[in-house]
């Protein structure tokens, strides 16, 4: 165990930085991480119990005893309330190097967490072992949070429907092999043919398929069925001596049906561009300048300068930069942002949160004024209000906190080139790998792979490889001009926090941020 | 927790693979059980335990490959799984670079005791926990200052775990682990709405080489208190310090470009580099996997290939890379191991303090935030906060500040280090001096 499991590392990854952290641990094998096209579920063992019918995990032998039990176990010293949280997962992930599909990894993920609750403190365990006794064991691990009687479970289960955001047309587990492959030959093929500077193209594809069953002591009952996949292209360019590397990623909840001939033109098209274009790049300017961020992936600004700092668990403890400011005016009227579970198809999209409760599409900031934070439940109970719907977790081997879900600013009243053109001396940012915040201080960064020089209101030379960094209040401030169209990111962004990721989506309008360190080199 | 068992899981996963097809592979087993305990503000904020398990395989299918893993070891679904898998790398193109190690790489394992495993780590009591967790906090609230206090989180980690790895070319191996760490963070009120927060923290394999739980709240709240009232200074040239604990955001950047993916991948600013001056004389940094109680110590790697110390950079010049077969074959090159262990870079004789004296106009690094580094170029870009340092001392706190260059430059400017080895990490670094780095503020 190393510097993972430090708590305050709240950080956010595209694709393409989390395969060059990838590589930090050397060797470039495939991450252990990811797995078998079509390692189905066991067949149906017995019939489904009388009264509750478990659509997915009935397979699994999951049943009315088995969660009675657990949350029997987890409230057997008093606890508020419980919750089970059982979790399936195929993956499937395949790479081309070197012209040739040439590896494949796939992994199977089988366990449930079981929770107990009183006021603000947790007691959590859990196992892959889906059988009685295993998870009436964790539950009593998780049950010595509290010191106290036991409490009774619920009554009764019901199983509640939900919406669907993300019905794959073409299930993953239906899909061949054979079907997988020539997608990334053929994005492989169509690189190098379309510059012939390009010298290598690395493409990895994963898929996931599977589900999650949520179960509390309230008698709620949720299963969720979800769909992924990720697509990740990187090249490497050589001309007149010099090299470059860039790519370009796509990711959703959603079926094999996502892979349309138009988003494979665009997958090629992309890579090739953003590599091809850091051969012009020059320097990146250094110190505070005016920044315009450009629709689409400058969401990372959101998730950073504010959205970190408005999940409420760090204002729960009081540590948020953004502790005691709802309710305060905090940007201009042309700000607002939301960050929203409900995006059809997005990443960042969930049908129920990680404790069985609705996403809710939720202003954090409206016109200007700090408006909610994202709860969980613990903290919705703490503050008193409804959760937000973003209690999320990273697996069955985690217990839920307040996360992000999609989040992105609202259009404003500004045009794109009216932005540009009101920059004297500037930088205009356009594709990001990662960003990190200090929640409590409020200090933030993002790293800009691709973007260019703003010299008297025109765009001209491209710049890489830049680093940007501000304090989240003081930024948000000088948000001074907002475009009125607002474009949604496809990238596959992963935010970690205290040592669990989840996915997460970001969008934005273009807009102009005032001033702003910039970490270039040349002054 | 005995490797006998998983030995014999990771056997048998072996053979059923082979049963299904595989014309060689390879099985490892582990299992570990993870224990956290947070106390937040006198009271107690989560208590999570558990013992988990997996199985992984390498597969070499009709000279292709690929691997797995899962955590369902239900007989009659493994199977399943392995059948497919084997399956799914029928379908992928020959790659004539896959295959198992040499076995010659497999010999000469060593027989001491690498000191990574304490049994008595598996028997702490939640009370003992508890108290650790408390004299933290009360370290914490301790120092000049803390009415200053917002809140103070402080967590003890503990870990145990087995692992064995199974090979159709004759290798058997197996190993344990245990690992304590004690964390405190503290976050305090500024003057201006900000609440700045630091951290500190130690981590061990043996419990009893885990220091006083006091002095770590103390520092944390030491760290958070000099933050007050940090502030961005102006964009110039200047000596940089990095703190020993901070240095592992600089040199972590150094180690993908040194593997094998990335160098057959051209992704690379080392590619072709071994033997020449990379860094200043000043820089000695080696992979030392037989450290004893060192945080990454293991008697052989994630092929099974033995573990033995090497240098990386030898008073600057590069002397080896990080390949596994699999590159190393695709380079035309002896393989090495594909994943670095603990690195250490050689200690100075002059404490930071020292280093400081020297120091008319630079910073202090204490802390990196974000930024990234471009394998491919060396050019990197990274946020970072600590002090101010003139005429030889530390000055006021700086925050919002941004360190940028290029690795084949900034390494050559490294003209000190200190004697104060960071041991919590596999990233063992002394203080590092760097003489005429650009940084951006104002």
């Amino acid at each position: 165990m190393n510097e993972s499991l430090l708590r305050r590392r709240d950080v956010l990854f595209g694709a393409g930085a989390l395969s060059l952290a990838h590589l930090a641990g050397c060797g470039g094998s495939p991450n252990p991480k990811v797995a078998a096209p079509d390692a189905r579920q066991p067949a149906p063992s017995t019939k489904p119990p009388p009264g509750l019918v478990l659509a997915y995990f009935g397979a699994f032998g999951v049943d009315e005893t088995m969660m009675r039990e657990g949350l029997a176990a987890a409230l057997s010293r008093g606890a508020d309330r419980a919750d089970l949280y059982f979790e399936h997962k195929v993956s499937t992930w395949l790479a081309l190097e070197d012209g040739e599909v040439n590896r494949a990894y796939t992994d199977v993920t089988l366990g449930v967490g079981v929770r107990a609750i009183k006021g603000d403190q947790t007691g959590y365990g859990y196992t892959e072992e889906l059988t009685i006794d295993a998870i009436r064991r964790a539950g009593q691990t998780a049950a010595a949070v509290a010191s106290g009687p036991s409490r009774s479970g619920p009554i009764s289960f019901r199983v509640s429907a939900l919406p669907n955001r993300y019905p794959a047309r073409i299930p993953w587990e239906t899909v061949r092999a054979d079907q997988r492959l020539p997608i990334l030959s053929r994005i492989d093929e169509r690189i190098r043919s379309a510059d012939s500077r390009i010298k290598k193209v690395r493409a990895s594809f994963r898929d996931e398929h599977g589900a999650i069953l949520l179960v509390d002591s309230e008698g709620r009952v949720f299963e969720d069925v979800i769909p992924s996949t990720l697509l990740y292209v990187s090249c490497t360019a050589e001309d007149k001596g010099r090299r470059e590397t860039n790519g370009y990623n796509v990711a959703a909840r959603a079926g094999f049906e996502f892979y349309t001939e138009e988003r494979l033109a665009r997958i090629v098209k992309e890579a090739v561009a953003r590599t091809v274009v850091l051969f012009e790049a020059t320097p990146a300017p250094l110190g505070e300048m005016p920044v315009v961020l450009a629709a689409g992936a400058s969401g990372i600004l959101l998730h950073e300068a504010i959205g970190h700092g408005m999940e409420a668990d760090f204002n729960r403890k009081n540590t948020s930069i953004y502790s005691d400011r709802i309710g305060k005016p905090i940007a201009k009227d042309i700000v607002s942002i939301v960050d929203d579970g409900t995006i059809e198809f997005a990443r960042g999209a969930i049908n129920v949160d990680d404790e069985g409760n609705p996403p809710e599409k939720t202003l954090l900031v409206d016109r200007g004024t700090l408006a909610t934070y994202l709860h969980d439940s613990i903290s919705a109970k703490h503050y008193g209000v409804k959760s937000t719907g973003s209690g999320r977790r990273e697996s069955f081997r985690h217990a839920p906190m307040p996360r992000m879900r999609a989040t992105y600013m609202l259009p404003g009243p500004h045009e794109e080139e009216e932005i540009i053109r009101s920059v004297k001396k500037g930088i205009y940012c356009s594709n990001f790998t990662n960003g990190q915040v200090q929640i409590g201080a409020g200090d933030f960064t993002f790293y800009v792979k691709n973007g260019y020089l703003i010299e008297n209101g025109k765009l001209t030379r491209p710049i890489t490889d830049v680093n940007l960094i501000g304090n989240g209040p003081k930024v948000l401030e000088r948000v001074d001009m907002v475009a009125n169209e607002l474009v949604f990111d496809e990238g596959g962004w992963t935010c970690g926090k205290n040592g669990q990721s989840v996915p997460v989506s970001l969008g934005m309008p273009t807009v102009r941020v005032s001033e702003m360190t910039v970490g270039g080199r040349k002054a | 927790m005995s490797t006998a068992d998983l030995l014999e899981a990771a056997r048998s996963a072996m053979l059923l693979a082979k049963k299904h097809g595989a014309a060689e592979a390879a099985a490892t087993a582990s299992r570990s059980r993870d224990v956290e305990t947070t106390w937040r503000d006198g009271k107690l904020e989560k208590v999570s335990d558990a013992t988990s398990r997996s199985l992984s395989l390498a597969l070499f299918v009709d000279g292709k490959y690929g691997s797995m893993s899962t955590s369902d070891l239900r007989p009659e679904a493994l199977d399943r799984f392995v059948q497919d898998a084997v399956a799914l790398v029928r379908s992928l193109a020959k790659d004539p670079h896959r295959k198992l190690p040499d076995p010659a790489l497999y010999a000469g394992r060593t027989t001491e005791d690498l000191e990574i495993f304490d049994p008595s780590i598996a028997e702490l009591t939640t009370e003992a926990r508890l108290l650790r967790a408390k004299a933290m906090e009360e370290g914490a609230r301790s120092v000049p200052g803390a009415e200053r206090i917002l809140s103070v989180t402080t967590a003890v980690y503990d870990s145990t775990g087995a692992y064995a790895r199974v090979a159709s070319n004759g290798f058997e191996g197996s190993y344990q682990t245990s690992s304590i760490t004690a964390e405190a963070e503290v976050s305090v009120k500024d003057d201006d709405g900000r609440r700045p927060e630091d951290y500190a923290y130690a981590s061990v394999r043996m419990a009893g080489d885990l220091p006083d739980p006091a002095a770590i709240g103390r520092e944390a709240t030491e760290r958070a208190l000099a933050r007050l009232r940090a502030k961005k200074i102006g964009s110039g040239t200047k000596t940089v310090l990095v703190e020993a604990r901070a240095a592992r955001g600089l040199l972590r950047h150094l180690l993908g470009p040194l593997g094998g993916g990335a160098l057959q991948q051209k992704e690379s600013f080392l590619e072709g580099k071994l033997d020449a001056a990379v860094a200043s004389k000043t820089l000695t940094l080696t992979d030392e996997p037989l450290l004893k109680r060192g945080q990454a110590s293991r008697p052989f790697d994630s092929e099974g290939i033995v573990a033995k110390p090497r240098t990386i950079f030898e008073k600057g010049t590069l002397r080896s890379f990080f390949l596994d077969v699999y590159y190393a074959s695709k380079l035309g090159m002896a393989p090495t191991t594909g994943r670095s262990s603990n690195l250490v870079v050689a200690p100075g004789k002059k404490s930071p303090a020292a280093l400081m004296k020297d120091v008319k106009d630079g910073v202090l690094v204490t802390s990196f935030l974000g930024g990234n580094s471009n394998s491919t170029t060396g050019v990197f870009s990274l946020g970072f906060s600590g002090f101010r340092i003139a005429n030889g001392e530390k000055k006021e706190p700086i925050a919002e500040m941004n360190l940028s260059g290029n690795h084949l430059d900034l390494w050559k400017r490294l003209v000190a280090v200190g004697d104060d080895l960071f041991v919590y990490s596999s990233m063992r670094s002394p203080s590092l001096l760097f003489e005429g780095v650009s940084i951006a503020g104002k």
